[in-house]
């Protein structure tokens, strides 16, 4: 081990004929953290974690948690791990009570009907706790979901795509939630399609695409290195203005509902750009100043924006 | 084994609660045994509704309807004697008739004095493809021997004589075992094949693989729950049987063992099928294209020996044919020789679609 509680080297899962699911990736993630693996759908994210679940083989390469090899030892943590798949559904007809007392009895563990009701008043359920699983709204179905995962007091938490098709309020509810487990000091592993999630809930982002993983950091130093971390942005100007401003020096893009942004490359430009701005006679309908975020580093990067997982040119 | 019991616990909940569960464990059996038992309850001998026409009208064709009547295989109905038989055959969709022709006495007083001319011809009419053709030549046949015998005065040289088997038993005390073999065939097989397909498509082996359940205890707890409630249906329907119809067959500990052997078989061949089965609907299409002639062709519904031979010879390759013996065996005739010889087929068949499960289902990715 060097520190890192998760240690990938090479990984690599291919698939005849030529699919390359995942192309050798590397990168750790230290404890306690929440590492977020962001992607479009197909980018290799649940292939990945599932590799590290002990669901999947590499094709090659090595995944170690806490050390050990999961692709061969990895019932010697299972006990230290806690999951919660994609599209996670719970049983229909058992009540999320019962269901935590049927799945603590698969990890072998005895929970009194007192623990039971404190593990589902940690994740908001115990209002519906008298309700078959089938009747629990998407957002009540996950949070079960979670509390199932974290039966055996895990010390690693893979949440893969925990928020997919949750109403807003249901996914900052999930937030929550997931911000609170990592306040009691458990490592969180949370892939998913949406990068305000990522951005508003990870200690460290990896930007998986076609496979490999095209960029890792904080959220705040990608930004940093791949956006701008402020604009400013000119609504309604048109091409004209546009050449105007280019004329006089000022870097500026056209953004495609046809808004032009001034990037500020440091907060201290500010006050010279508004300077020189406001020399130029411009038809200007808005304008205000946006915080960019990971969203625009997706775009850098991979040159289309991500909607629902899917890629929009 | 304590995951095995929280196994058994967790999923007999959903199982029990879910209503296609409860239906075909509980209220079909019942069903079955109800509707076959109201159908067959009146002896074990159906009668065949016979029309008569009588064209004749002398105490001889009347005497010849009483021998008729005697044999005790048929109901007689009369049908008019100016109407036209095929036609009113057609008009009331009738598969038999029988009609005494005209002159039917006074022929055969002809036939007593020296001008016999050969025998008065009373003609059945019917479909021989039918079951009942054949009750109905058998009872005019019977009726027939019995009239000439009592006319002339001939002493017949050989009757029947009728020694019961298993006196007082029904038809339903030999369906009883079959149904008992359809309910542990679906409850088992039907519901393996579907939920292996459900747990693939919904990610509930994925989920039970990260747990430190294994996959053959997974199997053992659905072995031990089916074996509970199937015993638990076959004592339901038979208590249903025998307070609505008094059956006289009985509960041997034999056939309380084949239960859990039945289960076992039919557990072990859901998770077989369930291994290539990727969505529910397709576990429902497969599980029914095994199970339905697997059904009628093992004896359930129908003895056997009905069957065309090269049936019976695909019957014996069916696992519920020798569940269905060894049930009967046990239940109806009381040979345990017989029921300990089909339990050990079920056995061994179990054990091999058991083992080739456990080794070809995945719970995981590839």
């Amino acid at each position: 081990m060097n520190g890192a509680l998760i240690d990938v080297k090479n990984l690599s899962k291919h698939y005849p004929p030529d699919v390359k699911a995942v192309d050798g990736i590397s990168f750790e993630i230290k404890s306690g953290q929440i590492f977020s693996m962001l992607g479009p759908n197909g980018a290799g994210k649940t292939t990945t974690v599932e590799i590290l679940e002990g669901l999947r083989n590499p094709t090659s390469g090595t995944a170690t948690i806490f050390g050990i090899d999961v692709t061969r030892d990895y019932s010697e943590i299972r006990d230290k791990v806690g999951i919660l798949p994609q599209n996670f559904e719970p049983f229909d007809e058992l009540k999320p009570a019962e269901a935590v007392e049927y799945w603590a009895g698969l990890y072998d563990k005895k929970m009194s009907r007192k623990d039971i009701e404190r593990l589902l008043e940690k994740v908001n359920l115990t209002g519906r706790k008298s309700s078959v699983s089938k009747k629990l709204s998407g957002g009540e179905k996950r949070k079960l979901g979670i509390a199932l995962s974290l039966i055996n007091e895990p010390e690693v938490l893979f949440l893969d795509e925990p928020t997919t098709g949750l109403d807003p309020k249901a996914r900052r509810d999930l937030w929550a939630l997931i911000q609170d487990i990592r306040k009691k000091g458990t490592t969180v592993f949370l892939t998913t399609h949406y990068l305000d999630e990522a951005e508003r809930l990870a200690d460290d982002v990896a930007i998986m695409h076609k496979g490999k993983i095209i960029a890792q950091d904080s959220p705040e130093k990608l930004i940093r290195k791949h956006a701008k971390l402020t604009v400013i942005v000119l609504v309604g100007i048109g091409p004209d203005g546009l050449k105007e401003i280019k004329r006089r020096g000022i870097e500026a893009i056209t953004e495609a509902d046809g808004d032009i942004l001034v990037p500020v490359n440091d907060p201290s430009e500010m006050r010279t750009i508004f300077q020189k701005l406001s020399g130029i006679e411009l038809n200007v309908k808005d304008m205000y100043t946006r915080r960019q975020t990971l969203e625009d580093v997706f775009l850098d990067l991979v040159g289309a924006k991500m909607e629902e997982g899917d890629l929009k040119p | 084994m304590s995951r095995i019991l929280a196994d058994i616990k967790g999923f007999g909940r959903q199982y029990l609660r879910s209503k296609v569960g409860a239906f075909f464990t509980f209220a079909f059996p019942i069903l079955l045994i109800l509707l076959f038992g109201a159908i067959y309850s009146a002896s074990g001998t159906q009668k065949v509704s016979l029309p008569v026409q009588n064209l004749d009208g002398s105490p001889f064709s009347v005497a010849y309807l009483n021998e008729l009547n005697n044999t005790t295989l048929v109901n007689i109905k009369m049908i008019p004697a100016d109407a036209n038989i095929t036609n009113y055959i057609n008009d009331n969709s009738l598969s038999l008739a029988l009609q005494i022709p005209v002159n039917f006495g006074s022929k055969i007083v002809d036939g007593l004095g020296p001008n016999y001319s050969g025998p008065v011809l009373v003609t059945v009419y019917g479909d021989k493809s039918q079951s009942t053709f054949g009750t109905a030549i058998a009872a005019v046949q019977a009726a027939s021997v019995s009239f000439n015998y009592n006319l002339s005065r001939t002493l017949p040289l050989v009757a029947p004589g009728v020694q019961g088997l298993k006196e007082g038993y029904k038809f339903l005390d030999y369906f009883l075992p079959g149904v008992v073999g359809i309910t542990v065939m679906t409850n088992s097989l039907f519901s393996m094949t579907s939920i292996c397909a459900e747990y693939r498509q919904r990610g509930f082996f994925k989920l039970l693989a990260t747990t430190k359940l294994r996959k053959h205890e997974w199997l053992i707890s659905k072995f031990v729950f089916f074996s509970i409630i199937l015993i638990l249906s076959l004592l339901t329907t038979f208590a249903v049987a025998s307070a609505a119809f008094g059956t006289h067959s009985t509960i041997t500990l034999l056939a309380l063992a084949m239960i859990p052997a039945g289960a076992f078989l039919f557990v072990s061949l859901g998770m077989l099928l369930g291994v290539a089965i990727k969505d529910p609907e397709s576990g429902v299409a497969v599980a029914n294209a095994i199970g339905f002639p697997m059904m009628f062709l093992s004896g359930s519904f129908f003895p056997l020996d009905m069957m065309p031979h090269f049936l019976q010879v695909l019957a014996t390759a069916l696992p519920l044919t020798y569940f269905n013996n060894g049930l009967r065996d046990t239940m109806v005739y009381g040979n345990t020789g017989g029921a300990l010889a089909n339990l050990a087929v079920v056995l061994v068949v179990g054990a091999v679609f058991f083992v080739l499960s456990s080794r070809l289902m995945s719970w995981k990715e590839r």
